[in-house]
C-alpha cells in the first residue's frame, strides 16, 4: 500500500500544493493587510457619514449613497474630474514623448552616456515639495528669475499661478520636467535591450532611420512604453502634492484635481465618510483609464 | 544558579530606573516627558525659548512638535481618538474651539485648577470659556493689522495717522499703480486666506459672514458692498503667497495688505510698518470693529496622560513675567502688563497698535463646520475676483451651499 505509486503521486502533489501555499502565504497576508482591508475600510465607510472629531460623540451612521450622490451633485468635483483627466493626458502625452526623444538620443551618444543619463535623471530624484518650493521662487512675481528675465527681454511677465491663464499650464509644465526623466530612464533601460544585429540587418536590406524606428525600435519596446504609460497615468491621476502647495487648486478651480478637491472638502475637514466615496470613485475612474494599458501589458 | 540570579536582579533594576520617571519628581532618576504640538514659526518659537528653565526647575523633557496650520489641526484631531493620547500641551486657533469643545478633545481647565488672571486682555477670552468653564488660554495675540510700505504710502501724501478709512487705502493703491507699483495685495493661495484677507474689509462695511443664530449672512447689501470695494482694491495689486507679499512691501514693489503681527517686526529704520484698520468703510461713516483675531490659544488634550504636570507647564507660559521675557524674540502676550509696559514699547512701539487691535478684536466664526464654511465662501470668492461669476451670482450660490451646510 505504502508503495502504490498513485498514492505516492497524491502525497507529492499534496506536498508541491502546500509548498506553494506557504511561499504564497506571506505575500497574500501582507496583500489583505496593506490593500485590501483598506480598501474594504474605504468602501464601507463611503456609505457613511463618518466624521472623525463627530464620532467621538455620535457614531457614524449608515447613509447608503449619500455619499456619492452629494459628490456627483457638485459641480466642482465635476470640473476637478475633467481637470484630472486633462492634465493626465497632457502629462502622459507629453513626458512620453519627451522621455522617448531622450532615450532615443542618449542611447545614439558614442560617448557621454553615463553622465548624461545621471544629469537628466536629476529633477526625478528630487522630492516633489523641493520642485514645487523651487519652481514657485523661480517663478514668484516678486523676485522670481523668470519674471527678471522677461522684463529684461521686453516681454510681458505673469503671475503664474495665481493667473487663470497660466496656472494649470506651469502645473503641467513642471510636472512634466520632473517626471519625463523616469520615462526616459525605463525607455532607455528597453532600448539597450534591443539586438543590434536587427539594426545591422535592417541596414543592409536599405531601410532608414524613421522605418528602423517604426519596425524595429518601437515594436521591441511595445510592452515598456506600455509600462511607462501605465505607471505614469496612475500617478498624475493622483497628482495633489504640487496643486496644493502651488495653487491650493486655484484660481477659480482651474488646477483643481480629484485629489485637491477629497482634501478640501473630505480630508481636511475630517470627513472621512465623504472622502472616502471620492477615494472609490476616484480608483474606479484610474482602473478604467489604465484598464486599456493594463490589458496590453498582460498580453 | 546564582549568576542568573544576579542577572535577572540586574535587568530587574535596570528596567525599573528606565520607567520610573513618570511622576516628574525632581528625586527620581529618569526626567518626565511632556510632548507639544504647536504651529510652527514665531509661535513655536517663542515656547520652545521659555522651555529650558520649566525642563530644568521640574525635571521634565519637553518635546516639541511643530506644524503647519492644517497638519497641527488634523495632528491634535487624531490623536483626540485615542484614549492616552500623545500630546499634552496643544495650540489651537480659535475658530477650531467649537468643534474641539463640541467633541471633548479639550480638557477643563477650570476643573484642572487653572484660572486667567485680570492682566489678560478681556476681549482675548471670549471664546475661552465654555458655559463658564476655562478650556484655552489665549497665548499669541495674532490680530489683523494693516501692513504698508512707508515710502509708497509717503508718496500718495498720506501719513499713517492720515488713513481714516477704506477710501484712503484705495486712494494710496491707486497712487501706486499709477507709479507703477503694486498696490493692495492679498493671498489668494487657498480659500481660508481668501477669506480671512476679505473679512476686516466686510467688517468695515458693517457685514458679517453668519448671523447671531449661526446662519450665513452672505448674500446681503452689506457684503455685496464690501465685495465690490474689495474688487476695485485688488485690482490695483494681485495675488502674492505670504512670503512674496511680505517681501513685496517691504521693498516697496507692493504697497499693502492685510498681515498679522508675527509675520514682520518693524523696527524705525524698517520700509514697512503696520497699523490697525479704522474700521469705517469712507470718511464719516461708522468706524466699525474691524481687526479679526488669529489668536493662537493653549490647550491640554482631554486624553493626555500628563495633566497635572501640562498644566503647571501651561501656567509657566501664561506667567505674566515668562510672557513679557517672549516679546524680544517676537512673542505678542495677550496682557496688558506686556503690551503696555514701557521698556517695551520704547523697544517695541507697535505694541501698541497690537494692544489696541486686540482690544477690540473680533473672532471667526466659533462654528463646528467653520473648515467647510470657509472652503465653500473662499472658493465663490476665488470665483468672483477671476470673473468666473459675477458679484451676484457668486454670493447667492455661496449663500445657497453655505445654508446646506448649516442646515
Amino acid at each position: 500500500m505504502r508503495n502504490n505509486p498513485l498514492t505516492k503521486a497524491h502525497t507529492t502533489e499534496r506536498a508541491a500544493r502546500r509548498f506553494g501555499v506557504r511561499m504564497t502565504g506571506p505575500t497574500l497576508a501582507v496583500l489583505l493587510v496593506m490593500t485590501a482591508y483598506p480598501l474594504l475600510f474605504t468602501l464601507f465607510y463611503s456609505f457613511t457619514d463618518y466624521n472623525l472629531l463627530k464620532n467621538l460623540q455620535k457614531p457614524a451612521s449608515f447613509i447608503a449613497l449619500g455619499n456619492y450622490t452629494r459628490l456627483l451633485k457638485d459641480a466642482y468635483f465635476r470640473q476637478a474630474i475633467l481637470n484630472t483627466v486633462k492634465f493626465t493626458i497632457l502629462a502622459v502625452i507629453f513626458e512620453m514623448l519627451i522621455g522617448f526623444l531622450t532615450a532615443l538620443l542618449v542611447n545614439s551618444l558614442a560617448r557621454g552616456q553615463k553622465v548624461m543619463r545621471t544629469l537628466l535623471l536629476l529633477p526625478y530624484l528630487l522630492p516633489t515639495v523641493t520642485v514645487a518650493l523651487s519652481w514657485r521662487m523661480m517663478l514668484s512675481p516678486n523676485y522670481g528669475i523668470v519674471n527678471q528675465v522677461l522684463e529684461t527681454l521686453g516681454l510681458p511677465v505673469f503671475n503664474w499661478f495665481s493667473d487663470m491663464r497660466t496656472a494649470f499650464g506651469m502645473l503641467l509644465l513642471i510636472d512634466i520636467w520632473q517626471s519625463a526623466p523616469f520615462v526616459f530612464l525605463l525607455l532607455y533601460a528597453a532600448l539597450q535591450s534591443v539586438p543590434l544585429s536587427q539594426y545591422e540587418a535592417a541596414r543592409i536590406d536599405g531601410a532608414n532611420a524613421v522605418k528602423s524606428l517604426f519596425y524595429i525600435t518601437i515594436p521591441n519596446i511595445k510592452n515598456s512604453l506600455a509600462l511607462c504609460a501605465l505607471l505614469r497615468t496612475i500617478d498624475s491621476f493622483r497628482l495633489f502634492d504640487k496643486v496644493n502647495l502651488l495653487t491650493g487648486g486655484g484660481p477659480a478651480n482651474t488646477t483643481s484635481t480629484i485629489t485637491q478637491y477629497l482634501y478640501s472638502y473630505g480630508i481636511k475637514s475630517l470627513d472621512f465618510g465623504f472622502g472616502s466615496a471620492g477615494a472609490i470613485v476616484m480608483t474606479v475612474l484610474v482602473l478604467l483609464l489604465s484598464s486599456l494599458y493594463i490589458k496590453r501589458a498582460m498580453g | 544558579m546564582k549568576k542568573l540570579s544576579a542577572f535577572l536582579l540586574a535587568l530587574t533594576l535596570s528596567l525599573t530606573a528606565c520607567g520610573g520617571g513618570s511622576g516628574g519628581d525632581p528625586g527620581s532618576a529618569a526626567p518626565a516627558k511632556l510632548t507639544l504640538i504647536l504651529r510652527a514659526g514665531a509661535y513655536a518659537d517663542v515656547i520652545k525659548a521659555c522651555l529650558p528653565t520649566f525642563e530644568v526647575e521640574n525635571h521634565v523633557n519637553c518635546e516639541v512638535q511643530e506644524l503647519s496650520e492644517s497638519d497641527l489641526y488634523s495632528g491634535i484631531a487624531l490623536d483626540a481618538i485615542n484614549s492616552a493620547g500623545t500630546y499634552d500641551l496643544c495650540m489651537v486657533d480659535g475658530s477650531w474651539m467649537a468643534e474641539f469643545t463640541d467633541s471633548g478633545v479639550l480638557a477643563n481647565l477650570t476643573e484642572l485648577g487653572y484660572a486667567l488672571d485680570g492682566d489678560v486682555i478681556p476681549a482675548t477670552t471670549a471664546i475661552c470659556y465654555v458655559d463658564g468653564q476655562l478650556y484655552l488660554a489665549p497665548y499669541y495675540g495674532n490680530v489683523t493689522v494693516l501692513m504698508y510700505n512707508k515710502a509708497n504710502v509717503e508718496a500718495a501724501g498720506y501719513t499713517p495717522d492720515k488713513i481714516q478709512s477704506l477710501d484712503d487705502l484705495l486712494a494710496i493703491c491707486e497712487n501706486a499703480r499709477a507709479s507703477d507699483k503694486k498696490g493692495f495685495l492679498f493671498r489668494g493661495d487657498n480659500p481660508n486666506n481668501l477669506v480671512v484677507d476679505f473679512l476686516p474689509i466686510l467688517l468695515s462695511f458693517g457685514g458679517w459672514v453668519i448671523d447671531e443664530a449661526n446662519r450665513p449672512t452672505v448674500n446681503t447689501p452689506e457684503f455685496k458692498s464690501a465685495m465690490e470695494f474689495y474688487l476695485k482694491l485688488i485690482a490695483t495689486g494681485e495675488a502674492q503667497v505670504k512670503d512674496d507679499l511680505i517681501a513685496s512691501v517691504d521693498t516697496g514693489a507692493g504697497t499693502m495688505g492685510i498681515g498679522w503681527p508675527g509675520w514682520y517686526t518693524p523696527t524705525a529704520d524698517s520700509s514697512a510698518d503696520y497699523i490697525a484698520l479704522s474700521g469705517a468703510a469712507s470718511a464719516g461713516a461708522q468706524a466699525y470693529n474691524s481687526n479679526v483675531y488669529g489668536i493662537w490659544t493653549i490647550g491640554i488634550p482631554n486624553n493626555s496622560q500628563n495633566k497635572d504636570l501640562a498644566v503647571k507647564l501651561l501656567a509657566y507660559l501664561m506667567d505674566p513675567d515668562v510672557q513679557k521675557g517672549t516679546v524680544p524674540s517676537g512673542g505678542v502676550p495677550c496682557r496688558y502688563s506686556s503690551l503696555r509696559d514701557p521698556e517695551v514699547l520704547s523697544a517695541y512701539p507697535q505694541y501698541e497698535v497690537v494692544c489696541q487691535a486686540l482690544e477690540s478684536g473680533k473672532y471667526r466664526p466659533v462654528i463646528a463646520e467653520w473648515t467647510q464654511f470657509y472652503t465653500i465662501l473662499g472658493t465663490e470668492m476665488d470665483n468672483i475676483i477671476n470673473g468666473v461669476k459675477t458679484v451676484d451670482q457668486g454670493l447667492s450660490d455661496a449663500q445657497t451651499n453655505l445654508e446646506q451646510l448649516m442646515s
